[in-house]
């Protein structure tokens, strides 16, 4: 076993010496002065690989005494790791003994080796540089991507802001309190109207229709003329008894015609439809419902 | 009854030689194409074989590393593999041998599990590649990676021999030595 690195520097010895001899060719196939110092080299590197191929004889012969042996599953393991064991110290102590033969300090040597060695490095340099190249490209179209991703999330967000500030602007503080102190508001206000409605509407009544005389009446008893002895009302307190049942009563709003009711007055409002005749009974009257 | 062994004949001049074993022909034949398609320094020369041992011809060269193909969808390579096992040197496992298993990726079709591969292949100390051979994109990287392999197990790369194939090979999957 630990005749492998022997077989791999003499592999590496014939290849470059092959490689060698045909660039030596290319390089000086015209030159005379130097044939000695070109078929030198190539001599050297020959004899050198004949005698390695000597040595790899020899050994192959002491191998092919060696006998043969084949592995069951249950003692693979086993004895595969002592021959293991056994073939790495080999090996390492014979890295360790052997000093590293250099190949003749030549300059055509060198130079077709350096050559390939630059060759190999060069297009594995190439192999990267394409790699990376690509992966770059990709890069910067995912960069692109998610600025983009980024943008729109951005706008989306500033519309939202907007939004939102527009609507804490609309939304007022909702309390309740305030809610009934608006309302209550309200109903004063309505109520206030209603007074005010109604004291105007008691003056303009008193001003433009008072009730008759009482002393016109008294003079008039004699003359046979029916007059009703009861208290008139006022034109205001007829229209309230007339609103007041309209509203506690809706489904009789009828009110009976009585003496207190200054006739003049309930053709007035009846003339001006201001009140209706019952349909049937001519002596009940009721308040148009204006608001219906 | 011949055995394989590693070292029986003296190697060719840069040339490295591969011996793929396996039931499924059409499957070795193409990663043999892919493998010859590779562009590598060294000469590469790729025998095909069903199983061991091989009818014995002098005309063959050193066998420089040896790949079991194992189909998991089918117990009968799986069986196969495991007689050659039987023909084959000891030597061979110091590095110069692996496991290929092919057709993981149709679990539904695996008559073969998984682990039982890997158990083998622990067994025998070596390497262990799951490749689909049929898709021909991972066809070819492991042809790559076979024949990088194989420079290696015949020599040709300085500084790296084939003892230390094994460790560095070792995937996080195999068990831990404490499992022995």
């Amino acid at each position: 076993m630990y005749t492998y690195f022997y077989f791999s520097f003499s592999y590496k010895a014939k290849k470059n010496t092959r490689h060698m001899s045909l660039n030596q060719q290319d390089l000086d196939p015209d030159s005379s002065t130097d044939m000695k110092d070109v078929t030198n080299p190539e001599e050297e590197l020959i004899k050198e690989c004949e005698e390695m191929w000597k040595d790899m004889e020899e050994c192959q012969k002491k191998l092919s005494l060696v006998g043969t042996e084949t592995l069951t599953d249950s003692n693979a393991q086993l004895s595969l790791l002592i021959m293991q064991v056994k073939c790495l110290t080999a090996e390492l102590s014979q890295w360790q003994k052997e000093n590293p033969e250099i190949i003749p300090l030549n300059e055509e040597v060198l130079v077709t080796l350096g050559k390939e060695e630059f060759q190999k490095l060069r297009h594995d340099l190439e192999l990267v540089l394409s790699t990376i190249q690509s992966k770059n490209e990709k890069l910067k179209e995912d960069l692109e991507r998610e600025q983009q991703w980024l943008e729109e999330q951005q706008q989306i967000l500033e519309s939202l802001d907007v939004l939102h500030s527009e609507l804490k602007n609309q939304v007022v503080t909702i309390s309740e309190s305030r809610i009934f102190d608006e309302l209550n508001t309200k109903m004063r206000d309505v109520k206030e109207f209603k007074e005010k409605l109604l004291i105007t509407l008691g003056e303009f009544l008193e001003d433009h229709f008072p009730l008759p005389d009482r002393n016109v009446k008294k003079k008039k008893k004699k003359t046979n003329i029916q007059e009703s002895t009861a208290q008139l009302i006022t034109l205001h307190e007829m229209l309230e008894i007339l609103l007041n049942r309209l509203f506690d009563v809706p489904h009789d709003p009828y009110v009976k015609i009585s003496d207190s009711f200054w006739p003049p007055y309930i053709e007035l409002l009846l003339r001006n439809g201001i009140a209706l005749r019952h349909p049937d009974d001519p002596t009940r009257i009721r308040l148009e419902a204006f608001h219906q | 009854m011949s055995v394989l062994r590693p070292l029986d004949k003296q190697p060719g001049l840069n040339t490295a030689t591969i011996l793929l074993v396996g039931t499924e022909d059409a499957l070795l034949q193409q990663l043999a194409d892919s493998m010859l398609k590779e562009d590598c320094a060294s000469e590469l020369r790729v025998h095909l074989a069903r199983s061991l041992p091989l009818p014995s011809s002098a005309n063959r060269p050193r066998i420089d590393l040896i790949v079991f193909v194992v189909n998991l969808h089918s117990k009968y390579s799986l069986r196969n593999v495991e007689e050659s096992l039987h023909h084959v040197d000891a030597t061979f496992f110091l590095g110069k041998a692996a496991f290929l298993a092919t057709g993981a990726g149709r679990e539904s079709h695996c008559s073969v599990h998984r682990n039982t591969i890997v158990k083998l292949a622990h067994t025998y100390r070596s390497p262990l590649f799951f490749c689909d051979l049929e898709i021909e994109d991972f066809r070819a990287t492991m042809a790559q990676r076979l024949v990088r392999v194989l420079q290696i197990c015949a020599g040709h790369v300085p500084g790296v021999s084939a003892l230390n194939l094994p460790s560095l090979l070792r995937s996080s999957e195999t068990p831990a030595p404490e499992d022995l």
